[in-house]
């Protein structure tokens, strides 16, 4: 019986072949622009993620001698004999601040890295609240960063997983960051905390240890506005709460193009709400107007012995089938699209080096079917009303007024 | 088998209400033909209607072997007419993208019956309407005689205990009007199955044990 509804749906839409191919055409093209909107706008949104994250932080704190480069494009601490208590900011409790990133900087020489005489940039992190290093890892190990593990600035020579000698202690190339354009980010060797203090007693051979490398002190923070902070409210704040530091803000205009990114994408998807609707108004229509004319045919349906539920069964077969077939091909147009914009836009934005960022493959696979199902979805709606209405109706009326 | 009571149709119009069916008494004994005549817009369509469950009486009763069926549910009633009634209309009225035999197996389908070789059955009746060599014909290949042996085949294949026929030859040559009257004759005499048809040949009515004459919505002396 399902075999026979299913081939009787079938042939019903093969019976008005442009109508149907219109039909189908018009939930390819909105299933396709749902499909592909949801998949760019993810990934847009991951991109942005990790751009902005590469952009850096909002603003520095330093103790309120240390050097800082405000000229440079990317926030970062300098080596400095200063040091401030690693836990300062978070008893002051600043709420205009988000994220805060720590950094111990140590410059060594005679470390073994790169040639005898060459100075060398030791910065120790916290890898689980890190936002300003990791971003740049442009290659790295298949695991999680560990106890030995280093990475190198852009400017490094290392070969991924390859042994670096520290004060002749072993290390393992963890990762590589990519190029910044900062001196001090490209040449730094990268570590966790712990690795770094590890060699607190190679540093500095019998003389004095730096006063960073000792624990609980770090060269200074790097932090992220809180949403809906300024640069400015933030400032005030820790100036106000915290003694002898210096605030350094980024770029401001930095925070502003995320928000209106964020702002932009919002608009995106409202207007996809909007085209969603439409389209589910234009199929309700166009599925009134079918049921209209196949009203006989619904009417000899219950005269044979239909149920109410089997003739809206015909009906919601029908259009599940052209909606869903709609919905297949606008996930196949989806594709086709998003391989053209990876070939021109995509290629063309990696070329100048932004970095853009697809969602995986599972998520894609989930939004495709999302976006079949959405189609299915909204044929089972446009023709439900109608078909409901018919089904109520007698059958003998429906026979009549389709005669 | 058949007894309607007091049965009354009336429609609401933009010009007021129309009366189709104005009261109607009626019973039909088991395995009569019963023949139903009257002119046009008369209400035998509409009495029809009623009395097969297709359309709900604005008053009365329509009882048909013990059953009230203007008291059952809709998925009841639609049940009933499943399984108990067959409807002939005047018209062709064929599924035009099913199979003849789809046509014929439909009703034993949509009524879930798993006791028996339906598609068998289907090319059974169809044989016996002298259609075996067009099972897989599609209405549009068929003339309008076939189409009609076709419906009749679809009205037997749930054995049912009333056939109705509404002018099931009204635009059928005279030839094959003749034929299809034997084959709704036949039904009712081989098989035992009350038939009711509605016509306004008064040379069709004449064959029938039964006849009612309908005129102004109500049954004329």
């Amino acid at each position: 019986m399902r075999w026979l509804l299913l081939s009787l749906a079938l042939q019903n839409l093969g019976r008005r072949k442009a109508r149907s191919l219109l039909l189908i055409a018009a939930v390819a093209l909105g299933s396709g622009v749902v499909f592909t909107g949801a998949v760019l706008m993810q990934s847009i949104d991951r991109s942005m993620a990790v751009g902005f994250t590469r952009l850096g932080a909002d603003m520095m704190v330093v103790p309120e001698g240390a050097l800082t480069n405000i000229a440079a494009s990317l926030l970062v601490v300098e080596p400095s004999e200063l040091v401030l208590d690693a836990d300062v900011l978070a008893k002051a409790r600043i709420t205009s601040l988000g994220r805060i990133a720590a950094q111990k900087i140590v410059r060594v020489e005679h470390s073994g890295i790169g040639s005898h005489h060459e100075s060398a940039d030791l910065v120790g992190f916290e890898p689980a609240q890190d936002f300003t290093v990791q971003p740049w890892l442009v290659e790295k190990l298949n695991r999680p960063l560990q106890a030995g593990d280093v990475i190198l600035g852009a400017a490094r020579d290392g070969v991924l997983g390859s042994q670096l000698l520290i004060f002749g202690k072993p290390h393992v190339v963890y990762g590589r960051l990519g190029r910044t354009g900062v001196g001090t980010h490209e040449r730094g060797v990268f570590m966790s905390f712990a690795t770094l203090e590890a060699l607190r007693e190679a540093i500095g051979g019998h003389g004095t240890k730096p006063a960073v490398l000792a624990p609980g002190k770090v060269t200074g923070f790097l932090a992220e506005l809180a949403p809906g902070a300024t640069p400015l409210q933030a400032r005030f704040a820790i100036l106000s709460n915290v003694k002898g530091v210096k605030v350094v803000a980024g770029d401001t205009t930095l925070s502003g193009i995320r928000q209106g990114l964020a702002a932009l994408l919002d608009g995106i998807l409202a207007l996809m709400v909007l085209m969603f609707a439409s389209m589910a108004l234009m199929v309700s229509v166009l599925f009134s107007a079918i049921v209209t004319e196949r009203r006989s045919e619904l009417g000899l349906l219950k005269a044979i012995g239909a149920r109410r539920g089997q003739v809206l069964g015909v009906m919601v077969t029908e259009a599940v089938l052209a909606t869903g077939i709609g919905g297949i091909l606008g996930v196949v147009l989806g594709v086709l699209v998003m391989r053209l914009f990876e070939r021109s836009l995509v290629y063309y934005l990696e070329n100048v080096g932004v970095p853009f960022l697809w969602i995986d493959l599972p998520r894609t696979v989930a939004f495709a079917v999302g976006a079949i199902v959405l189609a299915s979805v909204i044929g089972v709606l446009g023709v439900l009303y109608p078909a409901w209405r018919a089904s109520r109706r007698d059958a003998y009326d429906l026979v009549r007024s389709g005669a | 088998m058949l007894s309607c009571r007091a049965l009354r149709k009336s429609y609401v119009t933009e010009r007021g209400e129309v009366l189709a069916v104005g009261g109607i008494d009626l019973d039909v004994e088991a395995g009569r033909y019963a023949a139903i005549i009257g002119r046009s817009g008369s209400g035998k369509s509409s009495l029809m209607a009623m009395v097969g469950g297709l359309s709900r009486p604005s008053d009365g009763s329509v009882v048909i072997d013990g059953t009230d069926i203007w008291g059952l549910s809709d998925d009841k009633l639609a049940a009933f007419r499943n399984r108990r009634l067959g409807f002939v209309f005047q018209f062709a009225s064929l599924l035009p993208t099913l199979r003849l035999v789809d046509n014929v197996a439909l009703p034993a389908l949509l009524g879930k019956r798993g006791d028996a070789d339906i598609y068998g059955k289907a090319a059974m009746l169809l044989g016996r309407m002298g259609l075996g060599d067009h099972l897989d014909a599609y209405p549009g290949e068929c003339s309008a005689g076939e189409q009609r042996r076709a419906a009749i085949a679809r009205a037997l294949i749930n054995d049912p205990v009333l056939l109705l026929a509404d002018e099931p030859t009204s635009d059928l040559d005279e030839q094959t009007e003749i034929e299809i009257m034997d084959e709704l004759l036949a039904v009712n005499r081989e098989l035992g199955t009350t038939l009711v048809l509605v016509t306004h040949n008064l040379a069709l009515a004449e064959q029938a044990e039964q006849i009612v004459h309908i005129a102004g919505g109500t049954i004329a002396p």
